[in-house]
């Protein structure tokens, strides 16, 4: 029976090269070059750039407004935490600072973002494992924290909502009522999501001591976000060095000592819960006041640069903003999370099983998008 | 595209055509031949009226030895393929209606008006229209065969599983047996599609297939090993006759989760549904059928479905016994529908194994269970308790 | 304004006992230190980063600057585990000269620098000796024009 379809490598012969992706359910808009060894797979070669548009280069032909929306497309599903480091340099430069009412509606819309991108993370994450309710869940739910972020923003998820000065509109009156009505529900899923899932006997059996990146692995790798405070370092740029109001209000950052899938997974679940508490607050907090400070003519930066980083739902991201005194900025460096957490993907899938690939694969929450920028 | 209105022009076109060429060509060329060769005008008569007048069919039918209490009628109509199909594709249905019910979603909704009662026959029709793509590095003989072994299985497996004690295919003294020697060729249908298709992932699909059926066949076996101790036959009709005043899921309690857990494995349905895990390897050996042949392998699939519920119910739910104010194929009708409620039930609160664990469930835990429960039968049948 | 940043102040100043005039202080500000060197310096640079408590590079990426025809490479350190180290982003800065891109390779020292090391090669031209994998990473495989985020790449349509 002729096999020539099957590319059984030469050397050894006996080993597997399998593609997964781009054309592949279980990837995205990203190939993971696997050489599988019986069940174990023996090498894995990611290979971005199927959706690289390079946002740099395009983010040096607009200006400061313009590159906004720009901006926000790799990382549509937590637009606010793409855009708001990007603002934030951006004001550094053109020299202009946000009243306090809109640094709260930003974090506002950060943290409501941080739960939209997360829901999503998280049924994407059940299909991974084969549980198709926690696909659907997730999913239904998200709805309901886009509702909320979509009466703030005015647009279901690409809000181009945080503007250089300020945001773009005030908040809804009723806003509170409604938040708090949803988050009151959302914590009785969150009970119900532990029951079928998180507690589920074959859903631990799969993840539990899974993929365990080590504290001094995440270190050296440069792993970020959920992924290194799953390897137990409480490293969270929201206390490190809080950027908007972050350090009038009192939350947890959750870690977890293990570092293994369902380490990860469990503390991004514990971080709906912080980012739900944080909105809390700051709904306390916040006081009537201008929304804006009004730029008058075309945004032209000083000339010099500007580091910002801040905590996006994957993790750190961060933005270098050079500026030559013209209208656009000369060059536009984003680090994302994602492409740094890239690194790790090699080095947690070689060694385990084909059967693994996806429970750790989407562990680490890799935004394809995100990282070809 | 074609648009709607081209799409009316064209069949009208083609009923057009049809009316000048039946009068003109095949009449004349029917009546030549009938003329010729000397057959029985009424003959001719009689099959061309059969075919727009049904109780003349059932009579033609039944002349030829084609009616209803025939063989060939109880194989090819009811109990055997169209019934069985008509549950597997019911089966379908329901089981999008059940998940859809836990997920919080609808479901199909739209097809025959009423909760989407139609969709099978609309995805029947979807799948008709596809294009059946066969890959060119294929092995085309086997690629085609796969689909038409897997439904020829899956229908052989009800020539002698009872629906009641009148109603039947075939009667045989090893009515038990033969199904089980029948299933043991889905491996082989598995590999034979994985292999056909030179795909990598359907390799690896048709490997872990193998794999688990073969680590799942043997527990299956020995489970029932119990209740023909206590029956002391190998005949599904003086099994469930044997069960006229308890059903064998009470004594034989751990015989019942067994065999489900193997039906579960058997029909690669979650947390067993590593052959086809999405995630992983696309679609495990049926990543290269499309159309009707995927159709083809989903039905024998979902056929096989029906013959391994019928059995859990023949075995541990009495079968046809019940109160006689029903007749008995209502109360294995409503039994079955119990079973394939708990068989798709799973799927909506599990997700899947891994390969090693589920070949450590197989081998290490289900056998054991198994041979204990030997013990727990010819316990129960020295004691007389059956 | 000294005793304000003061840990700032204190790391770049042990920095500078070390190397002397070999580095220059660019600016410390509040949370930020900026240092450049030579090219051939900015190794040892690192190894002393790395020696202060700094663990990964978070950011590293190249500025054009034609008029001096030079590429700037800057690497953006940070620390995860010291509570006090983590609010500050120490940048190394390097020039190199536009008609020999070529400078040593990081990855031995910060590992995690190896994919943005491979992003400004593919980016910029730059060759990052001793890297094992010089290669495409983002750009498609049948790029042909010169590496994109030069300034004398103008985009189609915007020049």
């Amino acid at each position: 029976m002729q096999n020539a379809g099957m590319n059984i490598e030469d050397k050894g012969g006996d080993k597997l090269v399998l593609h997964v992706g781009p054309q592949h359910p279980g990837s995205g808009h990203f190939r993971l070059i696997i050489t599988v060894d019986g069940d174990y797979i023996v090498g894995a070669k990611p290979d971005p750039g199927y959706v690289h548009r390079g946002a740099e280069k395009m983010a040096e032909y607009r200006d400061y407004i313009q590159n906004i929306p720009h901006l926000e497309r790799p990382v549509i599903i937590d637009a606010t935490g793409v855009t708001l480091p990007y603002v934030l340099a951006a004001e550094k430069i053109i020299d202009v600072e946000a009243p306090e009412r809109a640094q709260y509606i930003r974090m506002i819309m950060a943290e409501l973002n941080r739960v939209i991108s997360h829901l999503y993370w998280l049924g994407i994450y059940g299909i991974f494992l084969g549980h198709s309710t926690m696909f659907m869940w997730p999913m239904g739910d998200r709805e309901l924290f886009i509702d909320l972020a979509e009466s703030i923003g005015g647009t279901r998820v690409t809000f181009s909502y945080v503007v250089p000065g300020g945001v773009r509109n005030d908040m809804p009156t009723h806003f509170k009522e409604r938040a708090l009505k949803t988050f009151d529900y959302f914590e009785k899923r969150i009970e119900e999501y532990k029951k079928i899932f998180f507690n589920n006997p074959i859903m631990t059996a799969r993840t539990e001591s899974i993929g365990i990146m080590s504290q001094a692995d995440a270190i050296k790798l440069g792993i970020t976000g959920s992924n290194l405070r799953a390897a137990g370092i409480d490293s969270d740029t929201r206390k490190d060095e809080p950027y908007c109001l972050y350090d009038r209000v009192d939350f947890e950052i959750p870690t977890r000592k293990e570092g293994d899938s369902y380490a990860r997974c469990i503390v991004r679940l514990e971080e709906l819960q912080q980012s739900m508490n944080i909105i809390k607050q700051v709904l306390d907090l916040i006081e009537p006041g201008p929304i804006k400070q009004v730029i008058g003519g075309v945004m032209r930066g000083e000339p010099g640069e500007a580091f910002v980083r801040t905590e996006a739902a994957r993790g750190t991201m961060f933005y270098h903003i050079v500026s030559n005194g013209e209208k656009y900025p000369y060059r536009v460096k984003i680090s994302v999370p994602s492409f740094r957490n890239l690194i790790g993907m090699t080095h947690l899938l070689v060694g385990s099983k084909l059967a693994d690939m996806p429970a750790i694969y989407w562990s680490l929450d890799y935004w394809p998008v995100e990282a070809d920028r | 595209m074609e648009t709607f209105e081209e799409f009316v022009k064209r069949i009208l076109t083609i009923l057009f055509w049809l009316i000048i060429v039946l009068p003109i060509i095949i009449f004349p060329i029917l009546f030549l031949v009938v003329g010729l060769l000397g057959i029985d005008v009424i003959i001719v008569n009689e099959i061309l009226t059969a075919a727009i007048d049904p109780l003349k069919a059932i009579k033609l039918a039944e002349r030829y030895g084609l009616g209803f209490s025939s063989t060939f009628f109880k194989i090819a109509v009811f109990p055997g393929f169209t019934f069985a199909a008509l549950i597997a594709t019911f089966t379908i249905l329901y089981e999008r209606k059940l998940l859809a019910k836990v997920q919080l979603r609808v479901g199909p909704l739209y097809a025959g008006r009423f909760e989407g009662i139609l969709q099978p026959i609309a995805d029947l029709f979807k799948l008709l229209g596809k294009e059946l793509v066969v890959p060119e590095k294929a092995d085309k003989m086997f690629f085609w065969a796969a689909p038409i072994l897997s439904i020829g299985l899956a229908a052989s497996l009800l020539s002698v599983i009872p629906l009641s004690p009148t109603i039947y295919i075939a009667r045989s003294e090893f009515s038990l047996l033969i199904p089980f020697a029948i299933l043991g060729f889905s491996p082989l249908v598995v590999l034979i599609a994985a292999w056909a298709s030179s795909n990598k992932f359907a390799f690896i699909g048709g490997l872990r297939a193998l794999h688990q059926l073969a680590a799942y066949e043997i527990p299956m076996l020995l489970s029932i090993l119990g209740i023909v101790i206590l029956t002391g036959s190998f005949d599904l009709m003086k099994i469930v006759e044997a069960q006229k005043d308890i059903w064998f899921i009470f004594p034989q309690f751990l015989a019942a989760i067994i065999f489900y857990i193997t039906i579960l494995s058997e029909l690669e349905r979650i947390p067993f549904d590593l052959p086809e895990a999405e995630t992983e390897i696309v679609s495990g050996w049926l990543t290269e059928y499309t159309g009707m042949h995927f159709g083809l392998l989903q039905l024998g699939v979902y056929m096989k479905f029906y013959a391994l519920a019928l059995l859990f119910t023949l075995l541990f739910l009495g079968g046809w016994n019940g109160p006689a104010f029903l007749p008995p194929i209502v109360w294995l009708l409503g039994k079955l529908f119990f079973v394939i409620t708990i068989i798709i039930f799973p799927r909506a609160v599990l997700p899947r194994l891994r390969m090693d664990q589920l070949i450590r469930i197989g081998w290490a835990w289900l056998i054991a269970l198994s041979f204990i429960n030997i013990f727990i039968a010819v316990i129960e049948s020295s004691l007389g308790i059956i | 304004m000294s005793a304000k940043f003061a840990t700032e102040n204190q790391l770049a100043k042990s920095l500078k006992d070390q190397f002397k005039n070999k580095i220059k202080e660019e600016y410390v500000e509040s949370n930020r230190i900026k240092i450049s060197t030579s090219p051939e310096n900015l190794k040892n640079l690192a190894i002393a980063v790395k020696e202060l408590g700094f663990e990964q590079v978070m950011s590293q990426g190249g500025t054009d600057y034609p008029e001096n025809n030079v590429y700037r490479i800057e690497y953006h350190i940070i620390c995860v585990s010291k509570k006090k180290l983590r609010s500050i982003i120490f940048s190394i800065m390097t020039e190199i000269p536009k008609d020999k891109p070529e400078i040593e390779t990081l990855i031995d020292v910060f590992p995690s620098a190896e994919f943005h090391e491979q992003e400004t090669f593919e980016n910029f031209g730059i060759t990052f000796i001793g890297h094992p994998r010089m290669e495409r990473l983002l750009l498609p495989e049948d790029w042909n024009d010169i590496p994109p985020l030069r300034k004398d790449y103008i985009l189609p349509g915007r020049g």
